[in-house]
C-alpha cells in the first residue's frame, strides 16, 4: 500500500512539473496558434542559467534571473517566428524546430557530457511520513507547481489579461477592435511559457532525477503529448493530461518489474502510450472541441 | 407538393428529385435551420433566399455533407444524404460551390482536374507506375475538362494559374470545377456576389446554359433578387431558419410574410454580394 | 540532365571510399527524403516519426534476410530469406507499419498529428532495445549483404571486378543499386504528383473539406499519403543498411526525423528534385565537415578536447540556421529559389532577343 501511495504522490509531483511545461505549450498555442517545438531548449537554458548562478546568487536568486532571461529569449523567439513569410501550422511549426535546433546545439556544447546540479535547497533530503517516503523535492514541486498553476488558472478566469487572452483566442477581429493588443498579449504568452518553463527544469533536474544533462530536454518532449491529451489549447485539459501522464510513467517504473515481459524502460514510453491510446478513442483530446468548420 | 410553372422542364431522366424534410440544424445553442422542407423537382432551378443568417449557407452545407443534421431529412433519389460523408454525396451526384471561392494552388487545369475525382479512378498504384489505363484515364478526363471550360467561357485561360485571375473569372472555374464532377444536382452558393453587372449577365445566361444543355437540378442562393427571379422557377424563402414562404418567383414577391422579411425591400433590388 | 546521369554514372571510378560513403548516405536520405516530401509538401502533414519507418526496413531487412544464431549474448532470430526478396518484404513491412497507424493518421490533422508521431520514434525506440532476438538490442544487428542472382554487392562473387582499372567492391558496386533506387522513387513520386492521386492530396492540403465535397475520402487519402511515405522510409532504411553493414537502435532517434524534416525545407516542400537536392545537402554536410575538420576553424573533430565545435554540432548549428533562414527569405527552399531564378533568366533572355 505504501508503494502505491508514494508512487502516486511521485506520479502528481512528476505531473505538476509536466504541467509547468504543457501549461505553456497550451499558453503559446493559443496566442501564436503554433506548437512550440523549441520549449525543450527554452527550458535547458533555464537550468543552465540557474546551475551556473547559483553559487554566486543563491539558489532563490538564481531561479529568479533564470526566469527573467528565459521569459525574454521566449520572446525572441516569438519575434523571430514573426518574420517567417509563410503562416501556415506547418511553417510556423518547423521553424520553432529550426530554432530548437540552433539552441539545443549551442546548449548541449555548453553543458557537455557533464551532469550538473540546479543547487536546489531540498537536495537528497528524504521526508519520511508515517512510512511513506518521498524525498522533498518531490514535495516541493507540488507545492512550488501547484501555486504557480493555481495562480495561472485564476489569472486566466478573473484578470483582464485572462479574459484578453481568452477572447483574442475566440475572435482575434472582434479582440482587436475591442482594443486588446494582440502583439503585446502573445509576447506576453511566450514570456509566461519561459518562466514556467525555467521552474519545471529545476525539478526535472534536481533529486531523484540524475541532475541537468543533455538529456534532460529530451524528458521535456513528454509534456507535448501531456498537452496533446487534454486537448491542444486547453488549459484545464494540459493540467489532466499531465497529472494523468505523471501518474502513468510513476506506475511504469514502479511496477517495472511485473511489466518485465513488456521490455525495460517502460516509464520513458508511457507518455506516448497514454497519447496514443487517448487519441485513439478521442481524436480531439480528453477536453478537446470537436472542430465545427463554417465554409 | 408546391406547384411551379407549366414550362416543360427538359430534365435528364438520371436525375433525381431532391427532397428535404423537416430538416433542423443546430449548432452550439443556434438553431440555424427549422424543420425546413423544400423540394427540388428534376431539371429545374430553385432558387433559395432570405436575410442574412436565414440559414441559406447552412442548407446547403447539410446537404453536401459539411454539417451534420439534427433532425430531418435529404433524400436525394434512393440516398439519404443526412447519414454520408462529403465525399460519399459528391460521388451521388451533388457537387456545390462555396462562397468564398475555395480553388486550390495551381492551374485552372488542374483545379477542374481535380473535379473530376469522384468520376476517375486511377488509384496511386496505377498512377505511380504510369499504367496504360491511368495515363489513358487521365488524357480521356482533361480533354473532357476543357470542354468544360470552353463551355463555360475560360477556354481561353485553362492552362493559366488561377492566382493571376480575377475575381469574376474565379468564380466561373469554381462554376466550371463543380460541373467537372458531371452532376445530377449543383449547389450554387452565390454565383454572382462581387460581381458586377456585365458579369452577372454572362453568368446568369451561362446558369441558363447549363440548364438547357444538361438538364440537371439546380439549387441557387442568391441575394441578387432580380437574377433569382428571372431564373428561378420555384423559390424558397427562409427566415430566421424557418420556411416562411415558396412558390414561383411571383408568388413569393407578392407574399406578405417575404416582403415583412425583408422589410420592404422586395422591390428594390439590393446590392448582391455581401461578405 | 542526361550529362549530369552520365556524371553520377562514371563516378564510382574516380571516388574515394569515403566520398563513395557521402554518396551512398545521401542517396538513402534522398529516398527518405522524397517520400517524406509526399508527406509533408504534397499532403501538408507533418511528421516526426520518419525515423521509425527507416528502422522499420532496416531492421526488417536484418530479420528477413539474416540468419538466426548467437550474436555475443543474444539469440538473434532471422529468416534466411534471398535478399531481394528481404527487401522487397522489408519496404512492404515498413508500409503495413504506416498502415497500421492510420487509425491516427487518417484522422487527425497538423500539430496533433505530429505530436502522435513523437509516438512512433520512442515507442520504436523501445521496442528495438527490447525485441532482442529480432533488433539484437542494444548492440543492434548485422545487415546481410544485398545479392541479385549470384552477384553480391559486397566484396565478393565476383571476387575481383575491374571496371576501367578500378577495383569495384562493395562501395562501389552499392552505388549502382542505391542509384537506381533513387532513380525509381524519383520517378514513381513524379507520377504520382502529376497524378490523381498527388491533386487530391494537394486539394486536401490547400482546403480539406473544399477537396471532400468534390469527392476525395479525406481519412482514406491521408492515410494513403503516410502509408506510401513510411514505404520509401523503409526503402531508405534498407539502403542505409546496406552502406554500414550494422545497425543500431540509437542511429534513428528523433534527430534523424528532424534532418528529414530539414531536407524538405531546405530542398523546397512539394518538389521531388528539392527533397533530393536538401537531402544531399543535410546529409553530407556533417561527414564533409568531419573529414576536413583539420582544416576548417572552429571545427573540431568529433570528441577531442579542443576550443571549437564537433562536425556534427556544426552541422546542426547550420540545419537550424538554414531551416530559419529559408522560412522568412525565401520559403521555397533551394527548388523554389532556382525556380524563379530560371524564370527571371528567361526573361532577361527573352528580353535580349530581337
Amino acid at each position: 500500500m505504501t508503494t502505491f501511495i508514494q508512487m502516486v504522490i511521485n506520479g502528481l509531483a512528476l505531473g505538476s512539473v509536466y504541467a509547468l511545461m504543457a501549461l505553456g505549450f497550451t499558453i503559446i498555442f493559443r496566442a501564436a496558434g503554433t506548437m512550440n517545438f523549441a520549449q525543450g531548449s527554452v527550458m535547458m537554458l533555464g537550468g543552465l542559467l540557474v546551475v551556473r548562478l547559483h553559487d554566486a546568487l543563491g539558489f532563490w536568486g538564481a531561479l529568479v534571473v533564470a526566469a527573467a532571461i528565459t521569459a525574454v529569449f521566449s520572446v525572441l523567439e516569438a519575434l523571430l517566428l514573426r518574420a517567417a513569410k509563410r503562416r501556415d501550422l506547418a511553417s510556423l511549426a518547423i521553424m520553432t524546430i529550426g530554432f530548437n535546433t540552433v539552441a539545443l546545439a549551442e546548449l548541449s556544447r555548453q553543458i557537455g557530457v557533464d551532469v550538473l546540479t540546479p543547487g536546489d535547497p531540498w537536495g537528497s533530503r528524504i521526508l519520511d511520513l508515517s512510512g511513506i517516503t518521498v524525498a522533498q523535492t518531490r514535495v516541493a514541486s507540488l507545492v512550488i507547481a501547484g501555486v504557480l498553476i493555481a495562480a495561472f488558472f485564476l489569472a486566466f478566469r478573473y484578470t483582464r489579461w485572462g479574459l484578453s487572452m481568452r477572447a483574442s483566442a475566440m475572435d482575434p477581429e472582434a479582440a482587436a477592435l475591442m482594443g486588446i493588443r494582440r502583439g503585446r498579449l502573445e509576447l506576453s504568452g511566450w514570456a509566461i511559457a519561459g518562466v514556467l518553463a525555467a521552474v519545471a527544469v529545476v525539478f526535472l533536474a534536481a533529486f531523484p532525477n540524475q541532475g541537468l544533462s543533455q538529456t534532460t530536454g529530451e524528458i521535456a518532449l513528454a509534456a507535448f503529448p501531456a498537452a496533446i491529451i487534454g486537448g491542444l489549447g486547453n488549459p484545464a485539459g494540459a493540467l489532466v493530461g499531465s497529472l494523468l501522464i505523471g501518474v502513468t510513467e510513476a506506475a511504469a517504473g514502479t511496477y517495472q518489474n511485473d511489466l518485465s515481459v513488456l521490455g525495460s524502460g517502460l516509464s520513458l514510453i508511457a507518455p506516448y502510450v497514454v497519447m496514443v491510446v487517448v487519441l485513439l478513442f478521442r481524436p480531439q483530446g480528453l477536453l478537446g472541441a470537436k472542430e465545427v468548420s463554417r465554409v | 407538393m408546391t406547384t411551379h410553372r407549366a414550362t416543360a422542364l427538359k430534365a435528364d431522366p438520371r436525375v433525381p428529385p431532391l427532397v428535404v424534410e423537416g430538416l433542423t440544424v443546430r449548432f452550439a445553442g443556434l438553431v440555424a435551420l427549422d424543420a425546413v422542407s423544400l423540394t427540388v423537382v428534376p431539371g429545374e432551378i430553385h432558387g433559395l433566399i432570405g436575410p442574412n443568417g436565414a440559414g441559406k449557407s447552412s442548407c446547403f452545407n447539410v446537404v453536401s455533407g459539411v454539417y451534420r443534421a439534427a433532425a430531418g431529412s435529404v433524400r436525394f433519389g434512393d440516398a439519404e444524404l443526412t447519414a454520408l460523408r462529403p465525399d460519399q454525396i459528391a460521388a451521388r451526384g451533388v457537387a456545390r460551390t462555396f462562397q468564398n471561392i475555395v480553388l486550390t494552388r495551381g492551374s485552372v487545369a488542374e483545379n477542374l482536374m481535380l473535379g473530376r475525382h469522384s468520376i476517375t479512378r486511377a488509384g496511386f498504384v496505377a498512377s505511380a507506375l504510369r499504367l496504360p489505363s491511368a495515363v489513358a484515364e487521365q488524357a480521356r478526363h482533361r480533354a473532357r475538362a476543357r470542354e468544360i471550360a470552353e463551355f463555360v467561357g475560360l477556354g481561353a485561360v485553362f492552362d493559366a494559374p488561377v492566382a493571376m485571375l480575377p475575381y469574376g473569372v474565379r468564380k466561373r472555374v469554381e462554376l466550371a470545377r463543380a460541373l467537372c464532377m458531371e452532376p445530377k444536382l449543383l449547389l450554387l452558393d452565390e454565383p454572382v456576389a462581387g460581381m458586377n453587372t456585365a458579369e452577372r449577365v454572362a453568368m446568369s445566361r451561362t446558369i441558363e446554359d447549363i440548364r438547357a444543355v444538361l438538364g440537371i437540378s439546380i439549387l441557387l442562393v442568391e441575394h441578387d433578387m432580380g437574377l433569382v427571379m428571372r431564373l428561378a422557377d420555384e423559390v424558397t424563402v427562409l427566415d430566421f431558419g424557418r420556411r416562411i414562404a415558396a412558390g414561383t418567383p411571383d408568388q413569393v414577391q407578392r407574399d406578405p410574410d417575404v416582403i415583412r422579411a425583408y422589410l420592404g425591400t422586395a422591390h428594390d433590388e439590393p446590392e448582391g454580394g455581401d461578405a | 540532365m542526361a550529362a549530369g546521369l552520365v556524371v553520377l554514372l562514371v563516378m564510382p571510378i574516380y571516388l574515394t571510399g569515403f566520398w563513395l560513403g557521402v554518396g551512398l548516405f545521401s542517396m538513402s536520405a534522398a529516398l527518405g527524403a522524397i517520400g517524406l516530401n509526399l508527406l509533408m509538401g504534397t499532403a501538408g502533414q507533418l511528421s516526426l516519426g520518419h525515423a521509425f519507418f527507416v528502422a522499420v526496413g532496416a531492421y526488417g531487412y536484418a530479420w528477413f534476410a539474416g540468419d538466426s544464431g548467437r550474436q555475443g549474448t543474444v539469440d538473434l532470430h532471422g529468416l534466411g530469406l534471398p535478399p531481394v526478396l528481404a527487401f522487397v518484404l522489408a519496404v512492404l513491412l515498413a508500409g503495413l507499419a504506416g498502415v497500421l497507424f492510420s487509425p491516427i493518421s487518417g484522422r487527425m490533422r497538423g500539430l496533433y498529428l505530429a505530436v502522435a508521431t513523437l509516438a512512433l520514434v520512442y515507442i520504436g525506440h523501445h521496442v528495438l532495445l527490447n525485441a532482442k532476438p529480432v533488433t539484437g538490442g542494444f548492440n543492434g544487428r548485422r545487415i546481410p549483404e544485398m545479392e541479385v542472382f549470384g552477384f553480391a554487392f559486397g566484396d565478393g562473387s565476383p571476387d575481383t571486378l575491374l571496371i576501367a582499372g578500378v577495383p569495384f567492391e562493395r562501395l562501389e558496386r552499392l552505388w549502382y543499386l542505391g542509384l537506381l533506387l533513387v532513380v525509381v522513387g524519383w520517378w514513381l513520386a513524379r507520377n504520382l504528383l502529376r497524378g490523381r492521386p498527388g491533386r487530391a492530396l494537394s486539394g486536401l492540403r490547400d482546403n480539406e473539406l473544399a477537396a471532400s465535397v468534390m469527392g476525395v475520402p479525406v481519412a482514406r487519402y491521408r492515410a494513403a499519403a503516410f502509408t506510401v511515405s513510411s514505404m520509401y522510409a523503409g526503402a531508405a532504411g534498407v539502403l542505409l543498411g546496406l552502406v554500414y553493414e550494422r545497425i543500431v537502435p540509437d542511429s534513428f532517434g528523433i534527430m534523424i526525423s528532424i534532418n528529414f524534416i530539414a531536407m524538405i525545407v531546405i530542398g523546397g516542400l512539394g518538389s521531388v528534385g528539392g527533397a533530393v537536392a536538401g537531402a544531399v545537402f543535410v546529409s553530407a554536410l556533417p561527414l564533409v565537415l568531419g573529414h576536413y575538420a583539420e582544416w576548417l576553424p572552429l571545427v573540431v573533430p568529433a570528441g577531442m578536447e579542443a576550443a571549437g565545435v564537433s562536425p556534427v554540432e556544426a552541422s546542426n548549428y547550420l540545419y537550424g540556421l538554414a531551416i530559419i533562414v529559408i522560412l522568412v527569405f525565401a520559403p521555397g527552399g533551394l527548388a523554389g529559389t532556382a525556380q524563379s531564378l530560371t524564370a527571371r533568366l528567361r526573361r532577361v533572355v527573352r528580353r535580349g532577343e530581337p
